[in-house]
Order: C-alpha cells, then sequence, then structure tokens
C-alpha cells in the first residue's frame, strides 16, 4: 500500500490496526499451515520412498520374468497369449484433504486375477506365462500406490510452496509496509494536531491584538 | 466353393488320410531322420554359445542350419525377432519335410502329431480376432508347421471377426467344439482344444497292439503325464483345491498319473504321492511348499520326457518313435536357441539362461 494513497484519518488508522492485526494472525495460521504440511511431506516421503523401491524392484522383476517367457516360448507365443487380457483393472479416483489439500485417493479393482479369469488357457501354457502375469499385477498395484503417494507428494510440494510465499509475503511485505502506513497516519495525524494547536494560538494571540 | 472347403475338403485331407492303410516307408523315413537328427547341435555347443555375445550367436546360426531362413527374413526383421522368426520357420519347413518323407500310416500318425501346431494356431487366430489385434501381429504368431497351409491361415486372419474365423474352419474336425465359442469363455475354448489334440491323437494311434503303436502311446502318454503333471503344480501354487475346478483342466491317457487322486489331495500328501511315481528323481529338490517359481520344475520334467524319448527311440529304432523323438528334440534345440539368443539380448544372467536349458 503506497503511503501517498492513505489519507491520513482516524478511521485509515482503526481500519489498518485491523488489517495488521488480521494479517498477523494470518501469518501465524499460515506458518502452522506451513510446518503441518512440512510434517505431513515428510511422513508421506518415507512412505513413498519405500513404494518406489518396491516400484523398481517390481519392475525389474516382471521384466525378468517377461524376458524369461519370451525366451522360452518365443516372443510370438508371449504376445499371443497377450491377446487374452480381456478385461482391463478399473481404477477409481476420489480425493481426501490434508490441512485444506485436496489428495487423490487411488483405489483399483481387478488388478490381481487368478489363474482362471486371466482368459487363457491352463492346458496350452505354462509356468513361465503365469509368473508373468503374476509380476506384471504386482507392478500395476504397485504403480497404483506409488501414482498415489507421489501425486499426494507433488500437491502438498505445491501447496508448501504456496504456504511459504503468502508466510514470506506477508511477514516481509504485507505487515511491514502496513506498519509503516500506520505509522505515517500516526505522525500525519500528530502533525494535524500540532498544525491545529499552533494555529489555535496565533488565533488567540491575533484576538489578543 | 469356397477356397478353404477346396483347401481341406471334408476333412483335413493329406495323404495321410488317404493313405492310412497304405505301405509306409518306415525304414526310409528312420534312415532320413537319424540323417538330420545328427545334424542337431551336439550338446557340447551350448556351453559354447553360451560364453558368445548376440554377433557371435547370430553368425553362428547364420552358419548352421538355419542359414537360409535367417537369409530369407534379414530383410523383415532384425535382431532377436529375426532369429525367433528363422527357427520358427526352420521348424515349420522341417516337420513339412516329415510329412513328405513319410507315406502310409507312418506319415498319419506324424500328421497326428504335428495337428498340435494346428491348435496353436487357432488359439492365436481367435485370440487375435476376439482382441483386436492387427493382421500383421496375428500373422506374425502364427507357425505353419501343423496341417493347415500358410495361406489358409493367412486368409483365416484377414477376416473381420473370430465369427468370420470360425465359419472358415467349417470344414475341419474343429468346428462342433468352435461353435460353442461366444466371445466369453475362450480359456475354456482353448482348454477343451488341447484336450480335443491329445483325443485325437490317441484316436489315430489306435488301439496300440504292435510294438511300434506301443511305443508310440508310451511317448505320448509321458507327454501327457509331465503336462498334468505342471499343471497341477501350477493349479496347487495358485490355490485351486477343488475337485471340480481342476479336474476339466486335466488331459486323459496320460502314463501313470492318477490325476483324479492328485488332484483331490493337499500339497504335502501331493508330494509324498509323487515320490511313489517314476517322476520323483527328476523333481526331488524342488517341490517345496514355499518355492517361488515353478520354471525349474518344469524344465527338469521337459528334460526327463526328451531322455526318456531317447531312449525310448533307441528300444525300437524302425519305427515311428525316433521321427517323434527327433520332432521333439528340434523344438528343444529351436527353444534353447530361442532362450539363450533372447536370453542374452535381454541381458538375463548366464546363469538363469542355463536353467532354463534342457541339454540331452
Amino acid at each position: 500500500m503506497a503511503q501517498q494513497d492513505v489519507k491520513p484519518t482516524r478511521s485509515e488508522l482503526i481500519n489498518l490496526k485491523k488489517k495488521i492485526k488480521l494479517s498477523e494472525s494470518g501469518h501465524k495460521l499460515l506458518k502452522m499451515k506451513r510446518d503441518g504440511l512440512i510434517l505431513e511431506f515428510f511422513k508421506i516421503l518415507n512412505e513413498a520412498r519405500n513404494v518406489r523401491t518396491e516400484l523398481d524392484a517390481a519392475f525389474a522383476k516382471s521384466t525378468e520374468k517377461i524376458n524369461l517367457a519370451s525366451a522360452v516360448n518365443g516372443m510370438v507365443a508371449v504376445r499371443s497369449t497377450a491377446f487374452t487380457a480381456k478385461e482391463s483393472p478399473e481404477i477409481q479416483l476420489s480425493g481426501h484433504n490434508i490441512m485444506g489439500v485436496v489428495v487423490p485417493k487411488i483405489s483399483s479393482t481387478g488388478v490381481r486375477k487368478s489363474l482362471y479369469e486371466r482368459g487363457y488357457g491352463i492346458i496350452g501354457t505354462n509356468s513361465y506365462i503365469d509368473e508373468t502375469a503374476d509380476a506384471y499385477e504386482d507392478l500395476v498395484e504397485k504403480i497404483i500406490t506409488a501414482a498415489e503417494l507421489e501425486t499426494t507428494m507433488k500437491r502438498l510440494l505445491d501447496e508448501i510452496e504456496k504456504t511459504k510465499r503468502r508466510v514470506n509475503a506477508l511477514e516481509f511485505k504485507v505487515i511491514p509496509e502496513l506498519i509503516a502506513t500506520m505509522k505515517f497516519i500516526r505522525f500525519a495525524l500528530e502533525e494535524m494536531e500540532r498544525e491545529n494547536t499552533f494555529r489555535l494560538k496565533r488565533v488567540k494571540a491575533r484576538m489578543r491584538d | 466353393m469356397p477356397l478353404l472347403e477346396n483347401l481341406w475338403g471334408k476333412k483335413p485331407s493329406r495323404k495321410s488320410d488317404k493313405k492310412k492303410k497304405g505301405s509306409s516307408n518306415y525304414a526310409y523315413a528312420v534312415t532320413r531322420v537319424r540323417a538330420m537328427k545328427s545334424k542337431l547341435l551336439p550338446k557340447e555347443s551350448y556351453p559354447r554359445l553360451l560364453n558368445m555375445g548376440i554377433d557371435e550367436i547370430t553368425r553362428f546360426i547364420q552358419e548352421s542350419e538355419y542359414k537360409n531362413d535367417v537369409d530369407e527374413l534379414a530383410m523383415k526383421y532384425s535382431g532377436g525377432d529375426l532369429a525367433e522368426h528363422a527357427l520358427n520357420r526352420n521348424l515349420a519347413l522341417t516337420y513339412d519335410k516329415l510329412v513328405r518323407i513319410t507315406t502310409g500310416e507312418l506319415n498319419y500318425l506324424v500328421v497326428a502329431y504335428l495337428k498340435r501346431y494346428d491348435i496353436w494356431n487357432i488359439k492365436t487366430l481367435l485370440r487375435g480376432k476376439l482382441y483386436n489385434a492387427s493382421v500383421e501381429d496375428i500373422l506374425e504368431s502364427l507357425i505353419a508347421a501343423g496341417e493347415f497351409t500358410y495361406t489358409s491361415m493367412s486368409e483365416l486372419a484377414a477376416k473381420a471377426t473370430y465369427q468370420e474365423v470360425i465359419e472358415g474352419l467349417k470344414y475341419t474336425e474343429y468346428y462342433p467344439l468352435l461353435q460353442k465359442f461366444d466371445g466369453t469363455n475362450l480359456a475354456y475354448i482353448e482348454n477343451e482344444l488341447d484336450k480335443m489334440y491329445y483325443a485325437g491323437l490317441f484316436e489315430a494311434i489306435g488301439k496300440p497292439r504292435s510294438k511300434d503303436r506301443k511305443l508310440f502311446t508310451k511317448v505320448v502318454k509321458l507327454e501327457v503325464d509331465v503336462k498334468n503333471l505342471i499343471n497341477l503344480f501350477r493349479l496347487k501354487k495358485a490355490g485351486v483345491v477343488q475337485l471340480d475346478e481342476i479336474m476339466p483342466l486335466m488331459i486323459e491317457g496320460g502314463l501313470e498319473l492318477k490325476t483324479e487322486k492328485l488332484a483331490s489331495l493337499q500339497y504335502d500328501e501331493f508330494v509324498n504321492e509323487l515320490q511313489r511315481t517314476q517322476y520323483w528323481d527328476a523333481i526331488s529338490g524342488v517341490t517345496g511348499s514355499d518355492m517361488a517359481s515353478l520354471n525349474t520344475l518344469e524344465s527338469r520334467l521337459t528334460r526327463y520326457y526328451l531322455e526318456s524319448s531317447t531312449i525310448l527311440s533307441h528300444v525300437s529304432p524302425i519305427t515311428v518313435v525316433p521321427i517323434l523323438d527327433y520332432i521333439i528334440h528340434k523344438n528343444n534345440e529351436a527353444t534353447n536357441l530361442r532362450i539363450i539368443f533372447r536370453g542374452k539380448e535381454t541381458g538375463l544372467s548366464d546363469e538363469l539362461i542355463k536353467d532354463q536349458l534342457v541339454i540331452i
């Protein structure tokens, strides 16, 4: 708020005092929110780190299994068997609230399938195909968990960043400016009071003359 | 008359059907097959191949029996795909040669055995059409080593829907079963096709009276046992315990295994029961209930089956068994080469590759 735009009046001073009080309580709340979000973030970070490690391991395992299945049965057989994957897993997205931040909750159905539900005949296939399907089902599950956690982390990070900017803006810009303006108005009012007193003294002196 | 009817007639028609009761050329065919078997890679080649890099293996394959196949397909494919398609092409041509050099009932038996590739191709066509795979993808997945010609299969692959594919197979023995396919029961149809193949093979062998037929039956029955045993392990591992769920997945006509009894047992009892069978020596040590993978068990049983078929082929040299033995060993050679090539290409460890090889 530029000082020259402010009318140095008492009502403006009262308004400014209210604004400063509000900003200070806002600043305090935002700081608490930021700290809370950081705590939540670190809690999820550990979980996400574990899930990411598990995801990497599941990816390595499923890659090895499909390579093994392709080597033993031939790529042709694996591709042909893969045609039978008739039902894609379904993903349901909902949201939940962490300190005002809406983060996704991802649930899935139809990822894990029994030997019967996979769609290929049991007699004409072998354990290499089963183990590849198992490994990929595990991988899809891990991807879903990792997607939920990593999106949550991203949203939390965005919110922390936003909150931090607000806290800083209040702390280093808004509140100091309001205080400066308040000082300016207070000074201007005092100045006006002194001028009035001086003016009254002059009027009184003239009347005496 | 539709083209496919022309091609196949009322039943798949090859000289085998016409000459079922004609004279068989056992001595000639077995001699040719023995010569062909001598060209299979000796077991000493595999450790050498395991120590080679991909380029060296490619060169090795190019300089072997697979040269023509590699040259033929080199324009279209490269790397692992080239090797795999070359192996499949070679397999198809080799089996076609076997069909050509055999006559009479010998030919009939060989054709009946090779019908497994027709089953494979029908399954691939149905899978592809049901899930809208491209014609190119389907064609790449077909192996023309059975009775159906590549041309007839290409024609089927070009059909728009699976219903049209089934109509295209109207004049084959598979049609009555395929008519039951409603688009949702593919696994059932696939299982029934496999069972139909073995039932048809046993029917082709007939009641084994001669030593020749008895040996042939024994090899097929052994294969059925090995398949059933692997599938029992798979089902037990997947937690399938209901007898009425397991039994429809068992192939009838095995050599030794009492599938119904084995299917009804808990895992520990099931393993105990297996100790009384000829397969125990092959699988002991890899049957723990906590085993993470069935791969080792499967490759050990395959090795046992190959060894047994080789022994049986020596028992009676001028029969169909040496030809069957060659078919199995040729297939195993193609599988071994593919395992090494694909394994190396995808960075699998040498130890893991070696574990999957069945070297006889």
